[in-house]
């Protein structure tokens, strides 16, 4: 079980303020000392540019600001920018992350490490603004480092965290921070901030080495390739984005050192899992709910228990199997959907499943799509699932379960 | 926050035999024979120097330009994306600014160049180049046109000139003429589109000589961003012998149906007026290419007639279609 | 049994000329009853002018559609032919389609008593001095003819193709019969004028084919690179240095990329008369390729080796007689002719004379619309005035 702790012990603190998530990670890419930043206006995301322009006006930050004409431009600015070595930063909510996927593509095949947020929101058509993970899903599988924050406070750490990982030179990979659009992006909290001097301790400068697009450099970045090259350069990405999962325990290692003993493990957090027998797993900001959920039910002698996933990519896999192995029944909440996948199941619960496969004592498992465009996952909604997982956990079902929680029926 | 940079006086070079003799676009790529955009290539990294960030868009001067481990480039280059050639060049230049700024590298003059073809400039990454085209980098657009998606066997794009033959405005038995569009004027666009831009330019690579060396020598002296377009004669997809490669170039401008010119700080010079000497039939420019083969007269008519248009009628030849007057 | 061609073309030129040749050869298979198919080879694409490129028909008079597909449909390239049919006789020198594919012998995919069909005016001993050994035996035809040279739009319709079927026919009837082939020719709008091309075709190039003993042929010259194992490289492979800066006065001087110098492009190469240049710099200037070097006197030395052979210089030199273009094959090797020149200008130029004959190849502007043979004149040594 890890709960966040702030540990003001260490001086690595300089002050609260009250931040939502949007300006939280703002706080975070000013202590990175970013150096470009590219903005373009969608919901829920906008609100970082909104303050960092704010934060440069002011002079807290010295950085390039540019107001790029799509995201698509917006985000082979922050690539380009990356290539000549300056740390960057972008980012976009729904539409307009999928406006820029072939720039968000190429970002990761050439191994480039800006930052962005992805403030989630549901893909059009219609036009929504609430919350849906398919927009940051979407670069699941190519080569991004992806990661989500539950609260305002692990939305400023996880830029620096961020930074740190995909820049070094064992990943070289971007990393995008998703945050759930609306309840993480536009509430506001408490926020621990950091010092410089801590972050400065914490978060080397960014040197891309003799990868550096520079005329005292001279290299040809991405030449085309025929069939006889491909296959090996993605393997080199392939076992790039194995070893993230390593550099990522060391980073946090280091993290804990500076800031105090803030997470006990990257890669989740578990809430009341010890002697649980059926958990609900999901991403973002349904812990709240979620863990509510489990401690009423606790009171009353249940057994349950909450595992929030952190990150997505790359995924904690033997981690996870040890862990959910030891229950007897799992449910994935999705905040996305996969239609037409196998058992009509959602992305996330994919993915664990898979992780599950090769145990020999499987837990059940239930999937529930949730919280579309922005709907909530009430507390009620999160002891239904977990009553639904127990449930098909004592039937022993082998069939899957996929309900739809929250839907008008 | 503009970062001061030193001023780098590139000097217009007067005589052919002035050329730097240095390459910093080399042999080693995989162009057609003759290929007038290898030489867009080779002459700009020649005219700009050692000092230079390159990015091509995808299309032929990436593909053929390119082969994986293998490379004609000498100064730094980097591959982007089809429609992000204008993104890109903000992106290094940006990068760039703040690192000098900062301190972290050496305060320099560094060329930041983007090449794109028509369909990367013209069509697809035109709100990019506009983009910019609005900022206060000192960046250098070039987009290089051969009239066609060329990377793809032959594509009519936004630029390719009427009634062509491309492999998707094959001429039929019912439909002689599929390429109904007429060329775009993206140069004219830009400049009428971008106050705040000092130069735009349009240029060929041989014709006439050292033209396009000298423009994008005064694009880098001056400052802040500049665009140039260029006039490519493509033996693969207009269909003509490699060896004619130049003369094509040459019968274009001076048929005047590519109107050679400079937007520099607000005034329209002519850098060669087909008007002075007469302008030469479009036919002798047209009949010289495969892709025309199955003209009629009424189809020279056609661009004969447009291309009269242009310089007889239009309020600036080659830049503004239309004519001004007071409401009476 | 499985019958397998390739067509050796140059890219673009002959690009409709190859695929013609494949697709007749499945049409004329079928109409034997035999199962066929053909197809180009992916990383061809996309074609340059000059490049050499393939097109492959396989041909199976046993094997159901879909193994044969499965035998040569899914390979990028094949590993052995039947018959490897050479459109443009230049390619006899080596073909280097693009980087890290490295310049290799013509024949190479020729299998034991296969035949190299070459359209070409040289003799057979005079194309082998140029071709690696193999080890085994295998047939060389010729089938006399220039390179048919035409553009994407307009194509040559010079016969070129039912000859070289007709050909195709007499080096493997197992592959396609000659009765077959003037059956199919004979369909077409015009009588029986391609059919008797092929024909002719045929009954010439039966009497063409030679075997070439194993062994016989040259040491090749040229390493073919192995590309190495996915770690053998540095990790983020994505970026590749670039080519190293340098740069000095001389042969050879500018620094090129080594690892791509495509020089088997090229059908015809320009021959120099030094002795007649003006040094205008055009040559130099206007070239795509970079490929002439400035040198210490003002003259431009040619590097052979990355020259690609477009015509432009032989265009844009306002000297008559100073470059003119010609064979390829007439050239033995790619040593910088200024160093030649500078030795010794009488011999040089008595070398040039000879090399460049007094046939001139001349190409209209759309290429597909003709080419002849202009007479050149012989330009007697000028001797510079001291």
């Amino acid at each position: 079980m890890a709960v966040a702790q702030h540990t003001q012990a260490t001086g690595a603190w300089e002050r609260q303020d009250l931040l939502n998530g949007c300006q939280a990670v703002a706080q975070g890419v000013r202590l990175a000392d970013v150096d470009v930043i590219a903005a373009y206006p969608i919901r829920p995301y906008t609100e970082v540019m909104d303050a960092l322009s704010k934060i440069i006006a002011d002079g807290q930050l010295d950085a390039e600001y540019i107001i790029a004409d799509s995201e698509h431009s917006q985000f082979e600015i922050v690539k380009h920018a990356a290539s000549v070595g300056a740390r960057s930063f972008a980012g976009s909510s729904g539409t307009g992350w999928m406006y820029g996927m072939e720039a968000l593509v190429v970002t990761a095949t050439d191994r480039l490490p800006p930052l962005f947020l992805v403030g989630n929101r549901a893909l059009d058509d219609p036009g929504a603004f609430g919350v849906e993970h398919n927009d940051a899903m979407a670069v699941r599988d190519m080569g991004w480092l992806l990661c989500w924050a539950t609260t305002a406070q692990e939305a400023l750490e996880h830029v620096l965290i961020g930074y740190r990982v995909a820049e070094d030179h064992r990943v070289l990979m971007p990393m995008a921070l998703a945050m759930d659009g609306a309840f993480l992006t536009h509430s506001q909290h408490m926020v621990q901030v950091p010092t410089t001097e801590a972050v400065k301790r914490f978060l080397p400068r960014f040197d891309l080495g003799k990868r550096v697009l520079h005329p005292d450099n001279p290299i040809s970045i991405a030449p085309q390739v025929n069939e006889d090259w491909v296959m090996e350069l993605r393997r080199q990405n392939w076992e790039a984005a194995r070893r993230a999962k390593f550099v990522i325990a060391e980073v946090y290692q280091e993290f804990n050192k500076i800031f105090g003993e803030r997470y006990s493990q990257p890669y989740y957090t578990e809430f009341m899992t010890d002697d649980a027998e059926v958990v609900l797993l999901g991403l973002g900001a349904v812990a709240m709910p979620a863990r509510t959920a489990v401690r009423r039910m606790r009171e009353q002698g249940q057994k349950v228990g909450y595992v929030g996933l952190r990150w997505f990519r790359p995924f904690p896999t033997t981690e996870l199997r040890e862990l959910l192995g030891r229950f007897k029944g799992v449910g994935i909440i999705d905040r996305d959907c996969a239609h037409g996948s196998p058992d009509s199941g959602s992305i996330l619960f994919h993915d664990v499943r898979s992780c599950l496969y090769p145990l020999a004592r499987r837990p059940v498992m239930s999937n529930f799509i949730g919280g579309l465009g922005g709907r909530d996952i009430s507390i009620d909604d999160c002891i239904k699932m977990l009553d639904m997982t127990r449930h098909t956990a004592d039937k022993g079902s082998e069939d899957v379960n996929v309900t739809w929680i929250g839907l008008r029926e | 926050m503009p970062t001061h940079l030193p001023v780098v006086e590139y000097e217009h070079i007067r005589k052919v035999k002035d050329t730097p003799f240095e390459e910093f676009y080399t042999s080693g790529h995989r162009t057609c024979q003759g290929c007038e955009s290898a030489l867009v290539m080779r002459d700009f990294a020649k005219a700009a120097g050692a000092r230079t960030v390159v990015t091509g868009a995808t299309g032929c001067m990436y593909v053929a330009n390119t082969s994986y481990q293998t490379t004609p480039w000498i100064i730094p280059w980097m591959h982007t994306q089809l429609g992000a050639g204008g993104a890109s060049a903000i992106g290094m230049a940006a990068g760039l600014r703040a690192l000098m700024r900062k301190g972290r590298i050496q305060n320099e003059k560094i060329n930041v160049i983007n090449f794109s073809g028509d369909l990367g400039g013209g069509d697809m990454g035109l709100s990019g180049i506009s983009g910019a085209l609005q900022t206060d980098y000192d960046l250098l657009v070039i987009l290089y046109d051969n009239e066609s998606a060329a990377n793809t066997d032959i594509q009519a794009s936004g630029s390719t000139t009427y009634g062509a033959q491309t492999t998707f405005t094959p001429p039929g038995s019912k439909h002689r003429i599929m390429q109904r569009r007429w060329k775009k004027n993206i140069a004219g666009m830009l400049a009428v589109g971008h106050p705040t831009c000092r130069y735009v330019a349009t240029a060929s690579a041989t014709f006439p000589a050292l033209d396009f060396m000298n423009k994008v020598r005064k694009a880098l002296n001056i400052g802040g961003p500049t665009f140039i377009h260029t006039f490519d004669p493509c033996p693969k997809g207009w269909d003509f012998h490699p060896r004619y490669s130049r003369e094509i170039g040459e019968l274009g401008i001076k048929c005047g149906i590519f109107p050679l010119y400079e937007v520099i700080d607000g005034h329209v010079v002519y850098t060669y007026d087909p008007r002075k000497r007469g302008r030469i039939p479009v036919r002798g420019y047209l009949e010289k290419q495969g892709r025309f083969a199955h003209f009629i007269d009424e189809d020279y008519n056609y661009v004969q007639g447009m291309v009269d248009k242009m310089w007889d009628e239009w309020e600036v030849p080659g830049v503004a279609p239309f004519r001004a007057e007071l409401q009476t | 049994m499985i019958k397998r061609v390739e067509v050796n073309y140059r890219g673009i030129f002959q690009k409709n000329l190859g695929k013609y040749i494949g697709s007749d050869i499945v049409m004329i298979a079928t109409s034997m009853g035999k199962v066929a198919f053909s197809n180009g080879r992916y990383s061809d694409s996309p074609e340059r002018n000059g490049i050499p490129c393939k097109y492959f028909a396989f041909v199976s008079p046993d094997l159901a559609e879909e193994e044969l597909e499965a035998e040569c449909g899914a390979k990028l390239d094949i590993d052995e032919a039947d018959v490897s049919v050479v459109l443009d006789e230049a390619m006899v020198k080596g073909v280097e389609p693009w980087g890290w594919h490295g310049v290799r012998s013509i024949n190479e995919k020729v299998r034991e008593k296969g035949c190299l069909l070459v359209v070409t005016r040289h003799a057979t001993e005079e194309l082998l001095q140029f071709i690696g050994k193999l080890p085994h035996a295998y047939r060389l035809a010729t089938l006399d003819g220039d390179a048919s040279l035409a553009g994407l739009w307009v194509f040559k319709d010079d016969l070129t193709r039912e000859r070289v079927l007709g050909a195709i026919a007499a080096v493997d009837p197992g592959i396609i019969s000659i009765e077959a082939v003037e059956a199919y020719l004979s369909r077409k709008d015009d009588g029986t004028r391609r059919a008797k091309a092929a024909r002719e075709a045929y009954d010439a190039t039966l009497r063409s084919i030679t075997v070439v003993p194993t062994g016989q042929g040259i040491d090749w010259p040229h390493k073919i690179p192995v590309l190495p194992k996915w770690h053998e490289f540095e990790d983020m492979g994505v970026v590749v240095p670039a080519v190293k800066r340098s740069f000095e006065i001389g042969p050879r001087g500018q620094a090129r990329n080594d690892m791509f110098k495509r020089g088997t492009t090229k059908t015809h190469r320009p021959i120099i008369r030094f002795d007649l240049c003006i040094k205008c710099t055009l040559c130099w200037l206007d070239c795509p390729d970079a490929c002439f070097d400035p040198t210490d006197d003002g003259l431009y030395d040619v590097n052979y080796e990355v020259c690609v052979g477009c015509h432009k210089c032989a265009d844009v030199c306002p000297v008559p007689e100073c470059i003119v273009m010609v064979d390829e094959l007439r050239a033995t090797n790619d040593d910088s002719p200024w160093e030649r020149y500078k030795k010794d200008p009488v011999e040089y130029t008595a070398w040039a004379e000879k090399m460049k004959g007094t046939e001139r190849v001349h190409y209209p502007h759309v290429t597909g619309t003709g080419r002849e043979i202009r007479e050149g004149k012989s330009v007697p040594l000028k001797v510079a005035k001291t």
